[in-house]
């Protein structure tokens, strides 16, 4: 066994061999406490022990350790046959944010199948936005696990490029998995209006409540001003939640036409839907805003009051 | 060297506290000069004490392009503090806020980002949007852990500091402190300190009566502002108490932060929300006393309109991240977010720069008024730090530091005070039959209570005053049976120090101000016109405690119309109230 | 002064079967902001010697073989 200079690592070398696997787990989580480099070595090692409980321990106390170190090791360890070691090795790797282990990474995402390991290394490429990553992302989404097509998707968003844009409105739409769907929805806002406006009118009408809200949002930071009637519509909606993104979409596009729909809404009884109605009139600040703005400045909840007050201010500097 | 056979340690950059700011200021300190011994000091152990032991569920002061500006940022923190801010200081933290989050993102914490990769601010406020979420922030500590190894960071758990050194010229020179577990004491010399001893947590006593129960991590008692005022740093705008929203009885943040974004909020008890100010202040928390005292109330969480499926969301994160036994809380009186109203309350009285604007005097370098002393965190001055403002300024503060110490000798000791000190550390263990240290805890945190809680009161303030002091004069008799007694004996006597400090600050200002963080009953109104000042708090030449005013510098950013708007927010009426 | 010893019941539960103390752990003992957490002489094993806990759960969440459980103190709950 190679020996250490430092003495504190040699005693923890030292118990890493002992017979005993408990000596051995409290000897990994003594690592962490080592400031020598060669720490990794060992830890690497533990990745490897025959003790399940080792390689658990070896695998919680990774994201201790500069990834980059060990990111071979970690992608390794992502086919462990315990759970735990497979999570947190998945985890770890998450963090690597190491261009230099992007390599490693996408040559093991050409030679796993496992999901669970796949949307791993998807999850530890995203934030590295390589552009290698890019075909078989596009592969993933259409692998026949949800939680390899949403990480997938979150891959392609990060890479905000243009020639993705058909394959996640595809997913957008069509995915039968609703986190997937959503997960699609808000990746759409790289682009154009015209790329993507009409399908995200679409998805306003998803069967899920959670995309519509997405759908509501992406519109409204893309400024799409097709979908002023779409959103109109959207603020009947049977959830209160997407009534509320719709309406503060809506005061993002500023269309005066939706000023009185956003009057409907500002005197709805449900408090937060009051709240965004009139926080959208005041960033219309058109003179017809004004009846549903005085009507608020004596609405029962505050909230509602301190966002009239300010649309109020803002009707005036535009008076 | 050695003085009464204790060794004296040698270093050159010397950093008290290892929460949140302590270790940011020892990793900065080691990256501008590799070559300098940084030692970090910690009562507890580095890799789980203070306010973020177990992590952070969001930012709540992040200055982001694009999202709002530094101007704008230190405006509506000058108005949330009634105007008595140091700007300077906010806005240092402010142009430095966004590339301390993309230093940390770098480092891997994880913030909210949206599906490509951009950061996802929520607005909450209606002026600008702060909050940047980290549903998954739980591993901040071990990031922060991983740099202080990976710099080479000396790390000594288990001391706790005690006092601080000056040298014949009036420089900092060290400290003095003592193991916890061992009761050694320990003498360190240094050319420059900084302190991030975090808020005085443990000065007011919760509802419950548990002396652990409260707001701030307990480790937290104010010893940095009792250390600072014996070395003669200025302490600032102490009557500033920090007041917070809780939950009743469990002593977690009520998260409207979190839960904000989502849909839920505070309410009174027909499910009505009722709070008309816009910003975390002072101001709101005296509508917040009010309506809890009031026949609408108390003051309840609402979430029980929302979806489940966002219910689960905000579970995951407030019962993992934070103060995550607020799920084993709920469930131990069966309470369910989705079916009812969770009560809430405020916490005990606390200085805590971070929620509020008291501390330690600091400018925007982070130096005190003592050559070679910087303050970093919830127990400097500047308003409103939170987490981001803590590692702000633990990045301004190493900075400062290693410039101070660069062409610095070795400081010289004064050997008299140290023996004087290290006779203060020893009395407790050898008292037999005295009084133990959470006796004398509690009763003076119980005054605190009763005479100096808002709203305040001259006459009571006064007997409080006087109660404080008599407890001081029982300080000959604490006894520890053990080490950890001991630091609970050196702890208390810090406490005391604050709350004489509580008293007499807030006697000093007669007006109200900061809402009802200093909202004196005999003095109803604010009164710009005696007191736009900070207030000071030192040891006078006597080794008196002793007020003063400090001038406001002149503001960089002027309020203009948006000090009315907040105006005309706080003179309304609830119209159902 | 005379003093008594008083009695208080502690939140902090360790398991004395899953707790390896004994192979030179000492983790929750590290971590704990308080230092209320002690190993017991006559087991061998953690627990807790003082009633003095913030309830944050560190030494629980670190705990290798999950042997300790932090209820909440009895005056809270
Ligand atoms: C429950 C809670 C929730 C919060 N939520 C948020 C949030 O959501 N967002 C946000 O931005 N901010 C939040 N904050 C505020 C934020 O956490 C603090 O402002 C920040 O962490 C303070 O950092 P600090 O370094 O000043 O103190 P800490 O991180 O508390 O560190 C102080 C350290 O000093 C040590 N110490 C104390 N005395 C001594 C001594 N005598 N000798 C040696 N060491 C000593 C302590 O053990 C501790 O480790 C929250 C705070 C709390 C308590
Ligand atoms: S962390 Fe767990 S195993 Fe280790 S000493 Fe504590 S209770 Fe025992
Ligand atoms: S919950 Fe916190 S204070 Fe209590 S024993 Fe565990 S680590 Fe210590």
């Amino acid at each position: 066994m190679k020996t250490y200079d430092d003495p504190e690592l040699q005693a923890i070398a030292v118990k890493l061999t002992s017979d005993d696997p408990g000596i051995r787990r409290v000897a990994v989580m003594d690592l962490v406490d080592s400031g020598e480099p060669e720490a990794v070595e060992l830890v690497i090692h533990a990745l490897n022990d025959p003790d399940t409980n080792v390689r658990q321990e070896a695998a919680k106390v990774v994201d201790e350790f500069e990834a980059a170190d060990m990111a071979d090791a970690l992608i390794a360890a992502l086919g462990d046959n315990d759970e735990v070691v497979r999570n947190s090795a998945a985890h770890a790797l998450a963090d690597l944010k190491d261009p230099a282990a992007g390599e490693p990474l996408l040559k093991a995402l050409d030679n796993s199948t496992d999901a669970f390991v796949v949307s791993g290394i998807l999850r530890a490429l995203k934030p590295l936005r390589l552009a290698g990553a890019q075909s078989p992302a596009l592969k993933c989404l259409s692998d026949g696990d949800p939680r390899v097509r949403r990480e997938a998707v979150a891959v392609l968003g990060w890479l905000k490029q243009t020639e993705n844009l058909p394959a996640l409105v595809e997913t957008a739409q069509r995915d039968e998995d609703p986190e997937v769907r959503r997960a699609a929805t808000g990746a759409l806002v790289y682009a154009s209006p015209q790329q993507v406006g009409q399908a995200l009118i679409g998805l306003l009408q998803d069967g899920h409540w959670q995309v519509r809200c997405e759908a509501a949002n992406s519109i409204g930071k893309l400024n799409h001003q097709a979908a002023v009637q779409p959103l109109m519509d959207a603020t009947k909606d049977q959830l209160w939640q997407v009534r509320e993104k719709a309406v503060d979409a809506l005061g993002k596009l500023g269309s005066t036409d939706s000023i009185p729909v956003l009057g409907e809404c500002s005197k709805d009884a449900m408090s937060n839907l009051r709240k965004a109605a009139i926080g959208a009139l005041g960033a219309i600040a058109h003179s017809d805003c004004r009846p549903f703005v005085e009507i608020a400045m004596d609405d029962p909840d505050p909230d509602v009051r301190k966002l009239a007050r300010w649309a109020m201010s803002k009707l005036d500097a535009a008076a | 060297m050695k003085i009464n056979d204790i060794p004296v340690i040698e270093t050159d950059i010397l950093v008290i506290g290892g929460g949140t700011a302590g270790p940011m200021a020892a990793v900065t300190a080691k990256e501008q000069n590799p070559d300098l011994n940084v030692m970090l000091l910690e009562k507890a152990n580095v890799k789980r004490s203070g306010a973020i032991s177990m992590g952070m569920d969001g930012l709540n002061n992040a200055v982001v392009p694009g999202h709002a500006t530094p101007e704008q940022y230190v405006k509506e923190i000058t108005i949330a503090n009634d105007g008595v801010v140091h700007q300077p200081a906010l806005m240092a933290y402010a142009t430095r806020s966004f590339p301390m989050i993309e230093k940390l993102d770098s480092w891997g914490v994880h913030f909210q980002k949206d599906e490509t990769g951009d950061y996802d601010m929520k607005k909450v406020h209606h002026l600008g949007t702060y909050v940047l979420p980290m549903p998954e922030g739980h591993n901040v500590k071990k990031i922060l852990y991983r740099r202080l190894r990976r710099n080479r960071v000396q790390i000594e758990n288990r001391f706790t500091a005690t006092r601080l050194l000056k040298d014949p010229d009036g420089n900092i020179a060290g400290m003095i402190g003592v193991n916890t577990r061992t009761a050694e004491p320990i003498i360190i010399r240094a050319k420059a300190v900084i302190m991030a001893t975090g808020a005085a947590g443990r000065l007011g006593l919760p509802t419950s009566g548990y002396l652990f129960g409260t707001y701030e991590n307990p480790a937290n008692n104010g010893d940095g502002h009792a250390m600072a005022y014996h070395v003669g740093a200025d302490l600032a705008n102490l009557e500033c108490f920090q007041v917070n929203p809780l939950l009743k009885d469990y002593n977690g943040p009520a998260c409207a932060y979190v839960t904000g974004p989502l849909g839920g909020f505070t309410s009174n008890a027909f499910g009505e929300r009722f709070i008309e100010c816009d910003y975390w202040s002072g101001q709101m928390m005296l509508e917040f006393f009010k309506e809890l005292e009031s026949g609408t109330g108390p003051v309840f969480l609402k979430l029980d309109h929302l979806a489940e499926e966002t219910i689960e969301e905000i579970e995951t994160v407030l019962h993992t991240n934070e103060r995550p036994s607020r799920g084993r809380f709920h469930e131990g009186r069966d309470v369910n977010y989705r079916q009812r109203m969770v009560e809430m309350h405020i916490s005990e009285v606390g200085f805590c720069s971070g929620h509020s604007a008291s501390g330690v005097w600091t400018d925007e370098t982070g130096a005190t008024t003592v050559p070679g002393l910087y303050c970093a965190g919830d127990m400097a001055s500047v308003a409103h730090n939170y987490m981001l403002g803590a590692f702000v300024y633990g990045q301004i503060c190493g900075e400062s530091a290693v410039e101070f110490a660069k062409d610095r000798g070795e400081p010289k000791l004064d050997e008299d005070f140290i023996k004087q000190e290290l006779e203060r550390i020893q009395a407790p263990m050898k008292v037999a039959d005295g009084i133990p240290p959470e006796q004398m805890e509690y009763k003076v945190r119980r005054l605190v209570n009763d005479y100096l809680q808002p709203p305040k009161v001259t006459k009571k303030m006064e007997i409080g005053l006087e109660r404080i002091l008599a407890v001081r004069a029982d300080v000959g008799q604490l006894c520890a049976r053990d080490p950890h007694e001991l630091l609970r004996a050196m702890e208390v006597q810090s406490i005391i120090d604050c709350a004489e400090m509580a008293a007499r600050a807030s006697l000093y200002r007669t007006e109200s101000r900061w809402g009802l963080y200093h909202y004196r009953v005999d003095y109803p109104e604010q009164n710009d016109a005696e007191w736009f000042y900070h207030s000071r708090l030192f040891k006078d030449e006597n080794g008196q405690m002793a007020s003063g005013k400090r001038p406001i510098a002149d503001y960089l950013v002027s309020l203009g119309e948006e000090k009315d708007a907040y105006r005309k927010m706080r003179v309304q009426k609830a119209a159902n109230g | 002064m005379p003093i008594a010893n008083h009695h208080s019941s502690v939140p902090v539960i360790v398991d004395e079967d899953k707790c390896i103390a004994d192979k030179g752990c000492t983790v929750c003992i590290d971590v704990c902001p308080l230092d209320v957490l002690w190993i017991n002489e006559a087991t061998g094993k953690a627990h807790m010697k003082y009633d003095e806990c913030w309830y944050c759960m560190p030494c629980e969440a670190d705990c290798p073989t999950d042997a300790v459980t932090v209820n909440i103190p009895y005056l809270l709950r």
